[in-house]
């Protein structure tokens, strides 16, 4: 995007560094990902892209700051990542992450106050803000189990954004909604990211949402995951999906993606 | 044999028509009425069946015609009003509720202090764990002898067994509501960067609040059952008893009405407690923030 290429940049902005991530389930060890490299630079818009299986989610959540790595190590702005915090906001995928005692400006508010310790008027003005931007200001006094799958994600991105954090980290935000508002909600975060430009890393198995989202693609290999490729994305060239252009990226990634399964079949 | 079928294309063949204003029907939408409205209320069909089983039980009363086995409702109420007027029945009310809520209370703190325990080691888990299965089928008033024993007649005796009522069914609701908060809110609450009792107070008291809520019900509904318990027993030395002993003294006065007055005024504040206080914070809470399950 033009935004990276004429700002000057000496260091990434988020580093993974050889990063391998393991968990215990009750019965076994599980590698999720195997030294796994990438940087994200300010301003981007990275898409983490793979099977199921391939720890796209867990190493979501290393960077998050919920799970250290075995070996490697994450750095964004040059410092370890060694615990949760609000400098990196999260969306997850559930819609459980509203709180549902709070209304939804309560949510917003409540996040502003806990993490920046921030005065409640202007938590409140701030939220007030981004509850607009989402288009949810009328909603505002609502409890989140009185609204939509698609509008408590919405509130949850407004809580996201009024937090200010360094970066974004979106686990498959999108994934459980209908497709029709799935489409609407990618819209309106590209809207969104044009409005402040914030660095966004953004966890989908869907190519297509990762091409129409991302500025840059990591794929990864499953069963532990692995870094297979890096892809930029122009999304000026590609123009839109019915493109010839569009079609072969498409393929091309999805190459990437089951050349293992393919070979293994024949 | 038959002779030729039709096919179901033939058969069933295709249309389009406009619909029509429902001509038929006199009212098709319109407010209900004042009666329907109340009939459709709970707490009216309720209160009809206590008017209901009122009357069946001043009929069989008079029937049997022997105030000493069964007075009449009328009977009783007239005992009730009277010992209302007096203040006599306020006194004991008041007695007994103290004690409730000083046991109440102790029984809360200990299982805030259990809980607090158990969720932050697993040492702690399993200390809760090993209470509540040999506590919690424990009926508090077995342990009344040996509380007598330990603390003599008196206040502290039936405190310490509404602590032993109390303490083990809330305890076990918190831990499980505090074990069932999923990780996605768990996440969300440490994004945020709280931990430690700013993580339970501001995230895991609200998240679980519905089996919080339950098993302060249930500790009421023991606490009640046994502080009345109790006092049948052993108010009869301690003075000064609350409704148990008011009960278990008209008894042994023969003044039978009075007994169903005591007894009667037991459940109706079972019934404003759990259908009143109960309800109320349960309407502000979790219905409000659709976390009834």
């Amino acid at each position: 995007m033009a935004l990276a290429q004429n700002t000057i940049i000496d260091a990434p902005f988020l580093d993974v560094n050889d990063v391998t991530l393991q968990y215990k389930t009750k019965e076994y060890l599980v590698t999720a990902t195997y030294r796994v490299n990438f940087q994200a630079y300010q301003s981007e818009r990275l898409i983490l892209l793979g099977p199921s299986g391939c720890g796209k989610s867990t190493l979501l959540k290393a960077i998050g700051g919920y799970l250290r790595p075995t070996e490697g190590v994450i750095r964004l702005e040059g410092r370890e990542i060694v615990k949760p915090g609000p400098d990196r906001g999260m969306v997850f995928q559930e819609f459980e992450q509203l709180l549902p005692w709070k209304t939804v400006l309560e949510n917003v508010v409540f996040a502003l106050t806990t993490s920046r310790r921030m005065p409640l008027q202007e938590a409140k003005d701030q939220a007030e803000f981004y509850l607009r931007k989402v288009n949810l200001i009328k909603f505002a006094h609502s409890y989140p189990h009185t609204l939509s799958g698609g509008m408590k994600q919405r509130v949850a991105i407004a809580r996201c954004l009024a937090l200010r954090s360094k970066i974004i980290l979106m686990d498959e935000p999108f994934a459980a909604l209908d497709a029709l508002t799935r489409q609407k909600m990618q819209e309106e975060l590209l809207e969104l990211w044009s409005g402040s430009h914030f660095t966004l890393v953004f966890v989908t198995h869907s190519i297509d949402e990762a091409i129409l989202l991302g500025t840059r693609i990591v794929l990864l290999s499953p069963h532990p995951g692995q870094v297979k490729a890096e892809l930029n994305i122009d999304w000026d060239r590609l123009e839109d999906s019915r493109n010839q252009e569009y079609k072969e990226l498409r393929d091309r990634i999805h190459r990437i993606l089951f050349k293992d399964q393919i070979e293994y079949m024949i | 044999m038959r002779g030729k079928s039709l096919t179901l294309t033939e058969l069933r063949t295709e249309y389009e028509r406009e619909v029509v204003e429902p001509v038929s029907l006199t009212n098709q939408q319109r407010p209900l009425s004042f009666w329907e409205k109340l009939w459709d209320c709970g707490a009216v069909r309720k209160l009809l069946i206590l008017i209901l089983l009122a009357i069946i039980w001043q009929v069989y009363a008079t029937r049997l015609n022997n105030p000493l086995m069964l007075p009449t409702f009328f009977d009783m109420s007239v005992a009730l009003s009277q010992m209302f007027l007096s203040g006599e029945l306020l006194a004991k009310i008041d007695a007994s509720l103290r004690v409730l809520l000083l046991g109440y209370g102790g029984g809360i703190a200990v299982a805030t202090i259990l809980t607090i325990l158990a969720i932050r080691s697993r040492l702690g888990t399993d200390l809760l764990e090993t209470l509540t299965a040999m506590f919690n089928p424990l009926p508090a008033i077995a342990l009344l002898p040996l509380a007598l024993l330990w603390f003599g007649l008196g206040l502290p005796s039936i405190v310490f067994v509404l602590i032993h009522a109390v303490t083990w069914p809330i305890a076990l609701n918190v831990y499980s509501g505090f074990t069932g908060v999923g990780s996605t809110l768990r996440m969300v609450g440490q994004n945020y960067g709280l931990s430690g009792l700013g993580f339970v107070g501001r995230i895991l008291i609200p998240a679980a609040f519905p089996q919080i809520l339950t098993g302060l019900k249930v500790g009421w509904a023991f606490a009640w059952r046994t502080l009345i318990a109790s006092e049948l027993v052993f108010g009869v030395n301690s003075g000064s008893g609350g409704l148990g002993w008011f009960i278990f003294e008209k008894k042994n006065q023969l003044e039978i009405a009075s007994v169903f007055a005591g007894l009667f005024v037991v459940i109706v504040i079972g019934i404003i407690v759990e259908n009143g206080l109960f309800k109320l914070i349960e309407d502000r809470t979790i219905t409000r923030w659709g976390m009834k399950s």
